[in-house]
């Protein structure tokens, strides 16, 4: 009875103090960021709560549900649609049903444990700073919402990687009702019916299972051309990148996140902004919408390819050890794709340039540069230092939360340049040609870190 | 099986090698000779430590004692000297799904610096007999056609010596004969490391078992069936002999 969820967590469970081995500095970082961000998201409540601000349950309750939504569709589609091992579970002569419905529990059972974990330390927190932490009514309505995202987390997983689309529109319909009524009560009450929903889902599961697994036999432009090995390296990577889709999507980032953040640096304040607090931060928001506006542009441009760049070579790490190149040529060439991925970020400067002004466009500029270089700094060489580790979404994390500290200083130092020095593009650049030697070091640092330690 | 030209000996040394997995002896003080023009097959159970001596042999993987020179290069201190000798092929070769046939071997033959490169490959995939498949990305192709590539791949520099895992498992025997007999043409030292006792039969001129970590056998195939009738013979002979 439930040998699939069995063994789904004890896999996971395993996988987890493997990666803890293998990375301790990093899981260490990794729950300290934790453990700090639900002691803030604490205090954030403390002070919310004796100022005269209020706050929504029904915001807060959606930022939760959303992440464990987004993580059900994740570990869903990896310990299901995506994963090696399920052929196995798949082929006895249990029902496939049973199973799919095996591995949704151990699913459910790893958000519970989860959210479990996570709530009681912020009721902790909460007690730490003198406030109530008995509520036991909207506890149980919260944790009945967590168990629906995770039933819908599930259903959307199942059904996005199918070929029957379609078949998301209820799904699509119950998120657009709940975002028009503003309110966490009707995912609890609608909840009997995301269990049918899911129920739905999982009897059409295997059809998704067998449309990503499928087999294509692509015909691709083919190439004769024997390069130079940085550029042959560099080459190989854009291609990847370009059949991968991916430069369609850094462009489309760009252009989008360059839309929203110029909408959102004229009329931020006033549609985000409680009325009590506008004045309050109506001189730092504008500038930090562009900040913000910038960390995602870079996050997915540059923090997600330079660490992809390596971890993806996990399996295909026996060819690059094998071959005569050295280590620099490597980390070089993978480097020099960065280029082509830091074009596709710049239509955000000419996207956003229109709401901010013309005279901005110096700034802008040189923070998008700043933040690319800096991003890059940070997340190359741990990219190759976990190389077939597998780390990669706390690797992403980790570095994403370094990065808005560093971005954070970088805008201010900007603007204090902007406004007090009458020639600031000269101390720019200066800040700039720091800024690569220092990449060239960190290069060099990955270059070191990538030798095998005999 | 092949004769050597008696000039300029190539070959891979090992010495005195060690390499464990946690608690798990892989390797334990083995010491391994292949010499220019022999092929020499590896033979052992599973978990013997046939694929880590290749890997470690190609410069994939760390030991923790011993010296490993391959055409006189040290395997640690001239490791892209050694390696510009060496073709290898693992057990189960993992390749890039989005590059085509073709542009995998011109990323090889570029990171190489190979020269005739278009020549060669079409020779190479022509004899092999994955011409036709060439255009087609990677991640569309069956096992078999995989290790056709990976093959390629691991020939396509003419490199003095081969370390093949398990080189026909998994091919038609058409090509799986052709691998064979190309192997046979090959000068430089070639290491096979296999279960198929009729493969070794076929190929080799000598045969090292390996159990546990530790050589058991060593010695020329042709006096291994003289004495013991088959090369599969041989292999239970030397098992139950040493009780493992």
């Amino acid at each position: 009875m439930f040998d699939t969820t069995k063994i789904v967590l004890l896999n996971t469970r395993r996988s987890l103090f493997s990666k803890i081995k293998e990375a301790p500095i990093l899981y260490f970082f990794f729950i300290l960021m934790m453990i700090g961000s639900i002691f803030l998201f604490a205090f954030i409540t403390f002070f919310l709560t004796y100022s005269d601000f209020e706050i929504s349950i029904h915001e807060i309750f959606i930022g939760i549900f959303s992440i464990f939504t987004i993580k059900s569709i994740v570990d869903f589609y990896n310990s299901y649609t995506k994963s090696e091992t399920v052929a196995y579970s798949l082929s006895t002569q249990v029902s496939q049903i049973k199973t799919v419905f095996e591995i949704f529990l151990s699913v459910l059972m790893i958000q519970l444990i989860l959210w479990f974990g996570l709530s009681v330390f912020y009721l902790l927190s909460l007690s730490f700073f003198g406030m109530s932490f008995w509520y036991p009514f909207e506890y149980m309505l919260f944790s009945i919402g967590i168990i629906s995202s995770v039933f819908l987390g599930t259903t959307i997983s199942i059904h996005f990687f199918s070929s029957k689309k379609y078949r998301l529109l209820p799904t699509i319909i119950v998120l657009a009702f709940f975002f028009y009524l503003q309110h966490y009560l009707f995912i609890v009450f609608i909840s009997p019916l995301l269990i049918l929903h899911l129920i739905w889902a999982i009897r059409h599961s295997l059809s998704s299972y067998l449309y990503v697994n499928r087999k294509e036999r692509i015909k691709g432009k083919y190439e004769t051309k024997i390069r130079d090995r940085i550029l042959a390296i560099a080459n190989k990577e854009i291609t990847i990148l370009y059949r991968d889709r991916l430069l369609f999507s850094f462009i489309f980032t760009a252009v989008s996140t360059g839309l929203f953040t110029g909408y959102l640096y004229i009329n931020g304040n006033e549609i985000l902004i409680p009325e009590s607090l506008r004045d309050v931060v109506a001189d730092v928001l504008p500038s930090s919408f562009i900040m913000l506006g910038v960390y995602v542009i870079v996050i997915y441009t540059a923090v997600f390819p330079s660490l992809t760049l390596f971890l993806n070579e996990e399996k295909t790490l026996w060819l690059l050890r094998n071959l005569p190149i050295k280590n620099d040529t490597l980390v070089f060439g993978k480097a020099a794709t960065l280029g082509l991925c830091f074009v596709t970020a710049i239509p955000f400067i000419a996207y956003v340039s229109p709401f901010i002004g013309l005279d901005n466009i110096l700034y802008l500029t040189w923070f998008l540069i700043f933040s690319y270089l800096a991003g890059i700094i940070i997340a190359f060489p741990l990219g190759v230092r976990y190389v077939g580790k597998k780390s990669d979404v706390l690797l992403l994390y980790t570095v994403a939360m370094v990065l808005l500290f560093v971005i954070g200083a970088g805008s201010l130092f900007g603007k204090f340049i902007g406004n007090n020095f009458e020639l600031p593009i000269f101390l720019y650049f200066l800040i700039i040609f720091i800024e690569l030697i220092i990449l060239y070091g960190s290069l060099k640092l990955s270059s070191r870190s990538y030798a095998l330690k005999y | 099986m092949r004769t050597g030209s008696g000039f300029n000996i190539k070959m891979i040394i090992v010495k005195n090698l060690t390499k464990t997995y946690g608690k798990v002896n892989a390797l334990n003080n083995v010491n391994f000779s292949f010499k220019d023009s022999e092929i020499t097959a590896i033979m052992g159970e599973n978990g013997a430590g046939k694929s880590t001596l290749l890997k470690i042999c190609a410069g994939i993987l760390t030991f923790d004692y011993g010296e490993i020179k391959i055409d006189g290069y040290d395997i640690v201190k001239q490791a892209i000297k050694a390696r510009e000798n060496i073709g290898f092929l693992p057990e189960m070769p993992e390749l890039y799904d989005r590059l085509t046939g073709r542009e995998f071997l011109f990323y090889i033959a570029s990171l190489r610096k190979i020269k005739n490169a278009k020549k060669i490959i079409e020779n190479l995939t022509n004899l092999i007999g994955i011409d036709k498949s060439l255009d087609f990305e990677l991640g569309g192709y069956s096992k078999g056609m995989k290790q056709k590539i990976s093959i390629i791949s691991a020939m396509m520099h003419n490199p003095n010596n081969l370390l093949l895992d398990e080189p026909v498992y998994g091919l038609d025997p058409l090509t799986s004969r052709t691998i064979q007999d190309y192997i046979k043409k090959i000068k430089g030292a070639t290491i096979i490391a296999t279960h198929s006792t009729q493969l070794v039969e076929n190929v080799a001129d000598q045969v090292y078992i390996i159990m546990k970590g530790k050589v058991l056998l060593k010695d020329k195939v042709k006096n291994l069936t003289s004495k013991y009738g088959s090369i599969e013979e041989t292999y239970f002979h030397v098992k139950d002999e040493n009780n493992v």
